[in-house]
């Protein structure tokens, strides 16, 4: 019988093992100790521990107690970065490219702001984890095309369905008529783009129009199933943000126009790859900007080489807020080495991290929980060996809503399959 | 207007482009233009000068002539006679194919075709087609570059890479044929690529080309080989492409590549030094880079009479304000672009400053802007000596024909243009063209021109009257103007009913727009111009070869 | 007197003149020399002489009339050489027939391209200008130099580069031909066959023209050559070893396939184009000797790039491939320092590992190895200086040198360097760069590219 009990036990414990090659998420208390602790905030602290309890960061300083149940790791020589958030993607919304029916982000029809990105978030895509890895634990997934295509997310990049994953901010997109070319294959002569301009900002005009009156009308108790209509009023009472896409510098100027016109509040413009021609505008008017991806060419062929590096920087230093976006859906992670340009041609170190991390947070109206290390903030951090900005650093862990996630992708597997294949080359 | 026109039916004309005097049977066919100012060749000059023409031909210049019994004579006082103009290479007289598709680059390829190995009608590979039966000598080119003084012209087929061959002909003639002096003289290339069947890039263009001119050479060895002794030899294969481009491999036939910007330039010079044909520079607008390259190479070279348009003055475009801080940006890039306008206004110049001597295309140019082209390339510092030339003797030259025109000499061909002012000065109007010995009347144009900058209110129902000699015709025009698009009908007291307007564009205060009308089974098209002042306006319209009338009108009643 | 004023304005805006093989001298003092085959060496001088390097050592001194390069506290590097590149051509799909091994964008290069000086900005000195991906056998590509300022095409070839062409394999030439024309290939099954067809054919047409020459020799006149055919003459040249084939290529199947076909016929001058798959078949390629040209991070674009991995690089490398960083990119060009430094976040190769997939390595996949891709005495004055090291985010390109000649200076350039301005558009149009790439920039001149635009 005891070789029985020992027998069965054995078999357990291989289970257990063959259980154990899949690492999952795990939550719990931790303490990560002798870090080097980047609040973002609050300036940076030397030898510092941070401990995570119930999702959000308990404590972090140099002089912490850690908790009996803690799980410690210790982070000597590294550092702790508040995760970083990209303000433009597709992520989620996008598998491969080039296959239509895994995209999710482009409905038909010209003005739908009820199309929520949410909802068509695939926590499950491949690119999450491709992402999460280099120190992105929060994006803003965007629907397009269109006049209004849709309602924006924040989602955090952990979790198994869309409401595990929503990390509280949502924001109506508006494409703001664009008076230029689309692209290098845009044959459209100056009176075609002129008229479609003109057509695209009448049809906005009488949408908004009737928007406005569709409030009036649901005000007095009186309206039908208009979803679309209804999913602007927290945009007319400035509860969500209307993100308006807007790039050529004149388009900009209108844009800031129209939306004094009609006396909105609660305004992001988002490209912005012209930003800087119109940077004192922006500035006065008090619009937040989400500028990038800066790693694009200019706009214009007699404009300088590096204004696409520089932009954020220009508008920063013009007083506009600026947060920064990828706009890309698989490689988002690339959002800190897009910081890392704006910061080495005028934004700064400081100021590059500020615009993915806190200034985004401020944007969407989460810095309660999001965007730097402080008590009582959500747990959403990394470990790094150095500046997360260099290619050299390497991401040691991950925490996102508390969650230790295992830094582990697809690319990492392949990674370590292929590195020495087995069998090799065999004839 | 109207009444005229069917005034001529009645005499029982074809809508054929005949001169006004031969419409009533020419009595003689001697002209004498006295009292004029003639210029012979670039740089000769005599005052107070006769000229005859006998039969089509010159018999006679001089201050001393005397005027022969019988002859039709034109006092010339104070007018200005020159050699008729030659247009180096364009398309004029060819009617442009109607299938040719103009539709977007996707090209519309017909099904069934292989688009790896297309017919070569499709490819654009048609080196052996000549202009012969295409030619139209009512084609409305014709006229235009007639009107311009224009009296010769070395024409190719319209088409792609290698549309066929070039021909000279005299812009007048009882039929195609007619008009044709010399046939097949030189062979036309351009950087043309074919709407989704291969070549449908440039450099599969350069590369069928390079193969094509192999395949020749190697042709021609055949053929040669074979000539001497056939025994135990394949026959060689025929193919009329190969055939029409040996001349060109053999060096007997010039090559007329066109190349208009800098890097078609270096591509052909490129080409040319690869493989080793007798080129000759066509339609250029950016020589200047290579000047001395080609005048040391001796390469004949056609300038393209197409200029880039003039910018507007400063007109604001909606939602495109000034900025300060985009003040000393906007300056520099100004100061560019107005450096480059200079670079292409002077290229006439610059190469004539090189030694080089060369031809004028009006391939490309609107005819109503060469005037203008031309007095903007004098500005830039080519003399007019040197304009005349590329218009009469060095085209005369390049293609052979010195000996019948490009100067007025006595046994020349009576190819003529007779201005009312020195051709190049603003605002002169060239009255009497003669070609071949038929003559053609032209009114001067009115001085009123459209003001871009002004405003003006089409709106409404309009009565107008259009002076024809010895006869008054009216009608009325409605105009709608709908946020700068301009729509309406015309009508005239000889139609059954208003037919809608065409092409109408409003440029300041100037109206331009066609009337589509329909005379004797045949569709015409009248262009009006009017300029529009308040309640009035007053303008030409033109009447296809007939002739340019002027007219007049007033709106009926309140502007809507 | 004309010439002499645009002359004038040309300088005082900043773009410089005569490009066209004029090599520099210079010395450039005391800077940290990245040589990248032979170590780094800190505070070392480099002169160059008429557009090559003559000597690398401390403390030199300039011959009289050379001019002298501050470079302390600088990092000077070889001129950074693109693999994959479609800049400064006026035409990059022939896509009319799976096989157009006869055209060549070597005819139709652009001087003009404003990316141009925006690669030197990013320290890019040389590119390999290529055909697209539309076609199992496409055209002939070009190796140029950047000599920016230059109106004349033919200044951009780097003369004496060997001759390269481009193939393409899996979903792009499949998608132009069979899904769009109904012409084979449809299937990877079929582009095998493209390949086989061609070289048989090209193998009877290299045999008649050999029987041409043989009679000729015995005074035959009666035996006639084959009809000249320019797409065979280039076939014929690729069995001959003439022409190193650079194959688009995504799957580790076809990539594999590619081989067998070019080890049946005898080839063995090959590199691979993005080849996102090639670490799962990193053996068979050292084996073969076949290089690599892959990008830093690119994937999931299409199907056959969704299971690759951005280790590509590092695997391959560790495996003993010759590989490189490209960017098939106007946009990417402009920072192939910064994407060759990803290999060491994904991947752990080291700095000269990492800087090779820019320099020596590109230089060896395109037959140039002789003349650039390091800092060695004798090599062409091919230079990128940088403030900071090149593989830190922070780096910032400073000078561009081609052939001893400063191309690319960040505090003296003026701001606009159009070679190409259009003197009826004051204000040059506004264009946004498309972010969503559905396909490589290699699909351009396709119709396939704008139905996949135009989509949405």
């Amino acid at each position: 019988m005891f070789r029985n009990i020992l027998t069965v036990l054995s078999c357990l414990l291989i289970t257990i093992g063959l259980q154990a090659q899949v690492e999952k998420a795990m939550d719990g208390t931790f303490a990560l100790t002798n870090a080097t602790i980047v609040t973002v905030t609050n300036g940076t602290i030397e030898n510092g521990t941070l401990v995570i309890r119930d999702g959000r960061i308990a404590a972090l300083g140099s002089n912490v107690t850690i908790p009996g149940n803690a799980q410690t790791i210790d982070c000597a020589g590294k550092y702790i970065y508040p995760g970083m958030i990209d303000s433009g993607t597709r992520l989620g919304l996008s598998e491969v490219g080039s296959v239509s029916l895994t995209n999710d982000y482009r409905e038909i029809g010209e003005f739908k702001p009820h199309m929520q990105a949410l909802t068509a978030v695939n926590p499950n895509s491949v690119a999450i984890p491709v992402t999460r890895v280099n120190g992105v634990t929060t994006v803003l997934t965007m629907p397009s095309g269109g006049l209004v295509p849709g309602t924006a997310a924040l989602i955090n990049l952990m979790g198994y369905n869309p409401d595990q994953m929503y990390a509280g901010a949502k924001g109506v997109v508006m494409n703001f008529p664009n008076s230029g070319k689309r692209g290098w294959w845009d044959r459209r002569s100056e009176e075609e783009i002129q008229k479609e301009y003109d057509k695209n900002l009448k049809e906005i005009n009488e949408v908004w129009e009737q928007v406005l009156f569709f409030q009036e009308v649901q005000e007095a108790g009186e309206a039908d199933y208009r979803p679309e209509m209804q999913a602007m009023i927290p945009v007319l009472e400035g509860e969500m943000p209307l993100l308006i896409e807007v790039n050529k510098a004149a388009d900009i100027r209108a844009a800031i126009q129209w939306v004094e016109d009609r006396e909105l509040s609660n305004v992001v413009f988002t490209g912005v790859a012209e930003g800087w021609r119109v940077a004192e505008e922006l500035a006065e008017a008090g619009i937040p900007v989400i500028a990038g991806p800066v790693l694009s060419t200019p706009t214009r062929p007699s404009d300088r080489y590096d204004r696409p590096y520089a932009n954020p920087g220009l508008m920063l230093d013009a007083g506009v807020k600026v947060a920064l976006r990828t706009n890309e859906a698989e490689n988002v992670r690339n959002l800190p080495f897009n910081a890392g340009f704006a910061a080495t041609y005028g934004m700064g170190k400081e100021e590059a991290m500020k615009a993915i991390t806190i200034v985004p947070a401020e944007i969407f109206g989460v810095a309660d929980q999001l965007g730097s290390l402080e008590v009582g903030k959500a747990a959403n951090l990394f470990v790094a060996t150095g500046d997360p900005f260099e290619m050299k650093t390497d991401i040691t862990h991950l925490f996102i809503s508390g969650y230790n996630v295992p830094i582990d992708s697809r690319h990492i597997q392949l990674y370590q399959e292929f590195l020495e294949r087995s069998p090799g080359v065999r004839k | 207007m109207l009444f005229l026109v069917c005034a001529f039916l009645a005499i029982g004309l074809s809508l054929q482009a005949q001169s006004v005097e031969d419409a009533l049977k020419p009595v003689t066919r001697t002209y004498a233009l006295t009292n004029a100012t003639i210029v012979t060749q670039p740089g000769e000059m005599i005052e107070g000068s006769t000229i005859v023409i006998k039969n089509g031909l010159i018999d006679a210049i001089g201050t001393n002539v005397s005027v022969p019994a019988g002859a039709k004579v034109i006092a010339a006082d104070s007018m200005y006679v020159y050699a008729g103009f030659i247009d180096a290479l364009s398309n004029t007289g060819v009617p442009r194919p109607k299938n040719e598709d103009n539709g977007p680059r996707r090209g519309r390829r017909p099904d069934g075709v292989n688009p790896g190995d297309p017919p070569r009608e499709l490819a654009g590979v048609t080196p052996e087609k000549q202009v012969r039966n295409d030619l139209k000598p009512d084609e409305r080119s014709v006229e235009d570059m007639r009107k311009l003084g224009y009296t010769a012209a070395h024409v190719v087929p319209h088409g792609r890479m290698l549309p066929g061959q070039g021909s000279i002909i005299l812009l007048a003639g009882e039929d195609g044929e007619d008009m044709l002096l010399s046939e097949g003289l030189s062979l036309f290339t351009q950087f043309e690529a074919a709407p989704g069947v291969f070549p449908a890039t440039v450099i599969g263009v350069m590369s069928k080309f390079d193969e094509l001119y192999r395949q020749t050479e190697q042709m021609i060895m055949h053929m040669d080989a074979y000539a001497k002794n056939p025994k135990g030899m394949d026959r060689p294969e025929r193919d009329e492409a190969l055939e029409a481009m040996a001349p060109v491999v053999k060096g007997e036939k010039p090559l007329f590549f066109m190349a208009p910007g800098v890097k078609d330039i270096y591509r052909v010079l490129r080409m040319q030094d690869d493989l080793g044909f007798n080129l000759v520079l066509t339609g250029v607008k950016e020589a200047w880079h290579v000047a001395d390259q080609i005048a040391e190479a001796n390469i004949p070279v056609i300038v393209n009479l197409e200029l880039p348009d003039l910018p507007k003055d400063s007109k604001k475009k909606e939602g495109e304000e000034e900025d300060e801080a985009m003040d000393d940006e906007m300056k520099m890039l100004q100061e560019r672009a107005a450096e480059r306008m200079q670079a292409f206004e002077s290229q006439a110049a610059t190469l004539a400053d090189a030694g080089i001597q060369f031809g004028f295309t009006a391939m490309d140019a609107k005819t109503n802007d060469i005037h203008a082209s031309l007095r903007r390339m004098i500005e830039h510092g080519l003399s007019e000596d040197q304009a005349l030339a590329a218009l009469t003797t060095t085209p005369a030259a390049m293609l052979g024909v010195s000996d019948m025109m490009g100067t007025l000499e006595e046994g020349k061909m009576g190819n003529l243009l007779v201005s009312d002012a020195p051709y190049f000065a603003e605002g002169a109007n060239v009255r009497f063209v003669m070609i071949d010995g038929h003559l053609f009347e032209y009114e001067a144009k009115k001085a009123t021109k459209g003001n871009p900058d002004a405003t003006a209110n089409v709106n409404g129902e309009w009565s107008y009257t259009v002076e024809v000699p010895g006869q008054t015709s009216e009608g009325t025009l409605k105009l709608i103007d709908n946020s700068g698009e301009i729509s309406g009908t015309f009508y005239s007291t000889q139609m059954p009913s208003a037919e809608d307007i065409e092409n109408a564009r409003l440029n300041g205060n100037e109206l331009s727009f066609d009337a589509p009308v329909s005379m004797g089974g045949q569709r015409m098209s009248l262009q009006f111009t009017l300029v529009i002042t308040g309640d009035t306006f007053e303008g030409t319209v033109s009447v296809g070869e007939f002739g340019t009338f002027d007219v007049e009108g007033f709106r009926e009643g309140d502007p809507e | 007197m004309r010439y002499t004023i645009l002359i004038a304005l040309l300088l005082f805006f900043g773009v410089s003149l005569s490009a066209q093989s004029e090599a520099g001298s210079m010395l450039i003092k005391n800077g940290t020399v990245l040589t990248v085959t032979n170590g780094t060496m800190e505070n070392t001088d480099v002169l160059v002489i008429d557009g090559k390097i003559a000597e690398i050592g401390k403390n030199l001194r300039a011959p009289r009339g050379v001019e002298e390069v501050d470079a302390t506290g600088m990092h000077v590097m070889p001129g950074i050489i693109d693999c994959h590149s479609h800049i400064a051509i006026d035409a990059v799909n022939e896509a009319t027939n799976p096989v157009t091994a006869e055209v060549w964008v070597g005819d139709a290069l652009d001087p003009l391209d404003v990316s141009i000086y925006r690669a030197l900005a990013g320290g890019v000195t040389a590119s390999h200008a290529m055909h697209g991906s539309a076609n199992a056998i496409g055209g002939q590509c070009e190796t140029i130099k950047h000599r920016y300022g230059t109106y004349n095409p033919n200044d951009l070839r780097m003369e004496g580069a060997p001759r390269t062409i481009k193939f393409a394999l899996g979903e792009n030439p499949m998608r132009v031909h069979g899904e769009g024309r109904g012409i084979q290939p449809a299937t990877r099954m079929g582009i095998e066959q493209v390949f086989r067809a061609a070289f048989s054919e090209a193998q009877e047409y290299q045999a008649a023209k050999q029987k041409y020459e043989a009679a000729q020799a015995n005074d035959d006149n009666t035996v006639l050559p084959p009809q000249f055919d320019r797409r065979m003459e280039t076939l014929v040249d690729i069995l001959e070893g003439e022409i190193i084939i650079h194959c688009h290529s995504y799957r580790a199947d076809e990539i594999y396939m590619l081989m067998q076909v070019c080890e049946d016929f005898g080839i063995d001058r090959l590199c691979f184009q993005h080849v996102n798959e090639g670490f799962k078949v990193a053996p068979e390629l050292a084996e073969f000797g076949a290089g690599a040209s892959v990008f830093a991070d690119w994937w999931a674009y299409k199907f056959e790039v969704y299971y690759s991995t951005a280790y590509n690089a590092a695997i391959l490398t560790e495996n003993g491939v010759v590989t490189s960083i490209n960017s098939d990119s106007g946009e990417l060009i402009r920072h192939l320092y910064h994407e060759a430094a990803k290999t060491q976040r994904y991947g752990e190769l080291s700095n000269d590992e990492a800087l090779a997939l820019i320099t020596i390595n590109p230089a060896k996949q395109l037959g140039i190895d002789d003349r650039v891709g390091s800092l060695e005495e004798g090599k062409d004055a091919d230079i990128a200086i940088f403030k900071g090291h090149p593989l830190s985010i922070y780096a910032v390109p400073m000078k561009t040198i081609v052939d001893g000649k400063v191309y690319f200076d960040r505090n003296n350039d003026a701001d606009d360097q159009r070679l190409d301005v259009d003197p009826e558009e004051v204000m040059p149009a506004f264009f946004l760069d498309v972010q969503d790439h559905n396909y490589e920039n290699c699909m351009q001149g396709t119709y396939q590219t704008f139905n996949a635009l135009f989509r949405g």
